[in-house]
C-alpha cells in the first residue's frame, strides 16, 4: 500500500480527520498517482473525472461522536446537474422573467436567458475546481465541492 | 445513451423504528409508459390548444427532458441525519 495512503488511513483510525476528509484525501491521492503515470488528460477528460458535487454539513465536535446534530450528506451527479440545466431552457418566458425578477431583488444581476449549452459547459468545468468550506460559531462545518 | 436507474435504496429511522426499501425502478419504466399512452389524447388535445402561445416546443420537448432527468439521477445520494431521524436515499450507479 502506498505510504501515503496508509498515512490517511492512520490518521482516520486516530479520528485525527473525519470519514469525508479521508475519502478526500485517498481521492486527492489515486488522481495523482493517474497523473504521475503519465496519462495524457484532455479538458473533456477531466470534465468526466468530476462526476459528483458533494454537500456535506457536519455538526460541531461536541456532537462528533454522540450521534446528536443535524448531518446532511448529499452527492449530485454531475449528469444530473447538466441535465437540470438543460431543463431551464424548456421554462416559460413569463416563468423565466419571474426568476430574473427574484434574482434581481436579491441583487444578482443574471438573465437566464444568456444561459447558452457553451456556457453550462464552461460552469460546469469551472465547478470542478470549486470548494466551499464554511465553518459555524458553533463548530459546525458545511462543505462543497467537485469529486 | 444512459440507462435509466434500475434500483433506489430508501432507509428511513425514525425514534424508534425504521425500515429500509429497494425500490425497483426498472417496474416504474413499464407504468410509466402505459400512464403516457394513457395520457397521450389529451396530449393531442393539448398540443393545438397551446400551439399559438408558443409552447409547443415545450410541449413535444418536455417527455425527453424530464426522461433525461430521470436517466441522470444514477449515483445521487441523500442522506439526512437529525436528533431522531434519519433519511437515506441513494440510486446506485452500477446495477
Amino acid at each position: 500500500m502506498d505510504e501515503n495512503k496508509k498515512r490517511v488511513l492512520e490518521m482516520l483510525a486516530q479520528n485525527k480527520i473525519s470519514t469525508d476528509e479521508a475519502y478526500r484525501l485517498l481521492s486527492a491521492l489515486e488522481s495523482e498517482d493517474s497523473t504521475s503515470e503519465g496519462t495524457a488528460k484532455s479538458g473533456t477528460a477531466a470534465r468526466i473525472k468530476s462526476k459528483y458535487l458533494r454537500v456535506c454539513i457536519m455538526p460541531g465536535p461536541e456532537h462528533e461522536h454522540d450521534g446528536k446534530g443535524d448531518r446532511v450528506n448529499v452527492r449530485v451527479p454531475m449528469s444530473l446537474i447538466r441535465a437540470g440545466m438543460k431543463f431551464t431552457s424548456l421554462l416559460p418566458p413569463e416563468a423565466r422573467d419571474k426568476v430574473n425578477g427574484a434574482l434581481h431583488e436579491k441583487g444578482i444581476d443574471f438573465d437566464m436567458r444568456n444561459l447558452n449549452p457553451e456556457d453550462m459547459d464552461e460552469f460546469l468545468e469551472a465547478l470542478s475546481a470549486l470548494e466551499v468550506d464554511v465553518a459555524g460559531s458553533d463548530g459546525e462545518t458545511v462543505k462543497v465541492f467537485v469529486e | 445513451m444512459k440507462r435509466p436507474p434500475m434500483l433506489m435504496h430508501v432507509k428511513i429511522r425514525g425514534e424508534r423504528r425504521g425500515f429500509g426499501l429497494w425500490l425497483p425502478l426498472f417496474l416504474v419504466l413499464p407504468l410509466a409508459l402505459a400512464l403516457f399512452i394513457i395520457m397521450l389524447p389529451l396530449l393531442l388535445i393539448a398540443i393545438p390548444v397551446f400551439w399559438p402561445r408558443g409552447w409547443r416546443k415545450r410541449a413535444l420537448h418536455i417527455f425527453g427532458a424530464a426522461f433525461e432527468i430521470f436517466n441522470s439521477m444514477r449515483g445521487l445520494k441523500i442522506a439526512v441525519q437529525g436528533d431522531h431521524h434519519y433519511i437515506y436515499i441513494f440510486l446506485p450507479y452500477k446495477r
